[in-house]
């Protein structure tokens, strides 16, 4: 069912919603695949499948994360998309485990898009189709960009969760802290050639899961102390 | 001849403003060239501009220098001390010597000592009923600025004023908060822009300030103007 267009999708995904349930329809609604899942993936948001379009892709998931391997894994970790158009004639051998534990499910094909924002690796978009099937260059690109929008939208939920926007702490709510912060966010944003607004996300990404204030990551990063352009193993920030 | 030198200095920067103020502008440009004229010409060792925003919380808007010590004992100032004293007076708040100041400005006093401040003026931003925040001088040495130095200190005062809130704009107060936020919204800009070229040339948020600032001059266009176009990439500088 290739029902949707691509502005429509991305318009649904940045959405104001709070409810992450329907976050793996927009997916559905625009690429040839069966089914669509979005999980969280690993230690800095723990690893927990937000929404799936059915039990098979809710199942793919699940195998993931008792495992720890497979392509969600694998896209998260190189934050780039992992496709796999044809499992029958061209199984990856990069996940045996998974491989094997997905043999009787007899699927076709198997994509996952990772979702990143700069150094932080929330977890991965995987899709799978029954046959089969390619993804053109645009949907994969495509489907890449909506992944970037799912991770905004997971992160900033998750932070909400945790009590508030990040910085509504005292302490990184005077008019100084905010300068600091302000000026953070611009080193941000010319470590990691990304937009202003992710270059927040970052900072309150990071203040939330090094559980500190955004001031105090701020100060680090304006110090020098803290640089996410400088990353050890892919995954860390360095300090 | 010393004081006909300066009489014609105070001329042209009263020319100036005027110009900046007939051909439209940027507020913090303009408020950038008003700090800047308190230290060349009326002696003061740091001067800055604090403006109250919605919540009437003041906030640093300009200053001499964008060190983060100066700009933090100003905002010091701001929570209990001369500038936030002015603000809410609506009137010059004159301290010769800091090291005297009451005992609830401390933060503040200790702050302004350590970086070898003695004296303060606090002039308020002020038309008819309405401050907007406050010009903030601080001398290295007491008793520096004369009687003469002071009334040009307020005219700058009224000058920054009139730049922030067009004078017919004011009958409508939630126009006024609008142009003050705006004001406020462009250090944000600002801020984040310094930041961008702090971390790409690897150098101080003050070098930063001051490279964004003399291409904007090079280029004849505003401060903010040329930060937005830095922190939304279109622009490197």
């Amino acid at each position: 069912m290739t029902s949707g267009s691509f502005p429509a999708a991305m318009n649904a995904l940045n959405s104001e919603s709070d409810d992450a349930s329907a976050l793996s329809h927009p997916f559905l609604d625009l690429f040839p695949v069966s089914g669509a899942a979005v999980s969280t993936l690993g230690e800095f948001l723990g690893s927990e499948t937000l929404s799936a379009s059915d039990a098979q892709a809710a199942r793919i998931d699940e195998i993931q994360f008792d495992l720890g391997e497979g392509p969600c894994w694998d896209a998260m970790a190189t934050a780039r998309p992992v496709l796999t158009p044809d499992l029958r004639a061209h199984p990856s051998t990069s996940w045996p485990a998974f491989s094997r534990a997905i043999l009787d499910d007899d699927l076709g094909a198997i994509f996952a898009f990772p979702l990143v924002i700069g150094p932080l690796r929330i977890g991965a978009v995987d899709l799978y189709s029954r046959e089969p099937t390619e993804l053109t260059e645009t949907q994969s690109r495509q489907a890449a960009e909506m992944a970037g929008a799912v991770s905004r939208r997971v992160l900033r939920r998750a932070i909400m969760r945790m009590g508030g926007d990040g910085n509504n702490d005292d302490k990184s709510n005077s008019a100084f802290s905010r300068r600091v912060i302000h000026q953070a966010t611009g080193m941000v944003l010319s470590q990691l050639d990304v937009a202003i607004d992710d270059a927040r996300l970052v900072i309150e990404g990071h203040a939330f899961a090094s559980n500190r204030s955004m001031m105090d990551v701020a100060t680090d990063i304006v110090e020098g102390t803290l640089n996410f352009s400088v990353q050890n193993d892919g995954i860390e920030a360095s300090q | 001849m010393k004081a006909s030198t300066r009489e014609g200095e105070f001329l042209q920067t009263f020319a100036k403003l005027a110009d900046t103020l007939v051909v439209g502008y940027d507020v913090v440009d303009l408020l950038q060239m008003l700090v800047d004229s308190c230290h060349d010409l009326l002696g003061a060792t740091a001067a800055g501009i604090l403006l109250a925003d919605d919540m009437g919380e003041l906030e640093v808007v300009a200053s001499t220098s964008e060190s983060s010590r100066l700009v933090e004992m100003m905002q010091l100032g701001a929570e209990a001390g001369p500038c936030i004293d002015s603000y809410y007076t609506g009137q010059t708040v004159i301290v010769e010597n800091i090291e005297q100041s009451p005992p609830e400005w401390q933060r503040f006093r200790d702050s302004a000592l350590e970086q070898g401040f003695d004296s303060v003026y606090a002039l308020p931003l002020r038309l008819r009923e309405t401050t907007i925040g406050t010009l903030n001088l601080f001398q290295t040495a007491p008793g520096q600025m004369g009687a003469d130095d002071l009334t040009a200190a307020k005219a700058f005062a009224d000058v920054a004023t009139i730049g922030i809130l067009h004078e017919r704009s004011l009958r409508e107060s939630d126009v006024v908060q609008a142009q003050l936020q705006n004001a406020l919204n462009s250090r944000i800009v600002i801020e984040q822009a310094k930041g961008v070229i702090a971390q790409s040339h690897a150098v101080s948020m003050d070098e930063a300030f001051n490279r964004i600032r003399a291409f904007a001059r090079s280029n004849q266009r505003g401060i903010a103007e040329v930060s937005a176009e830095i922190v939304g990439r279109r622009l490197s500088i």
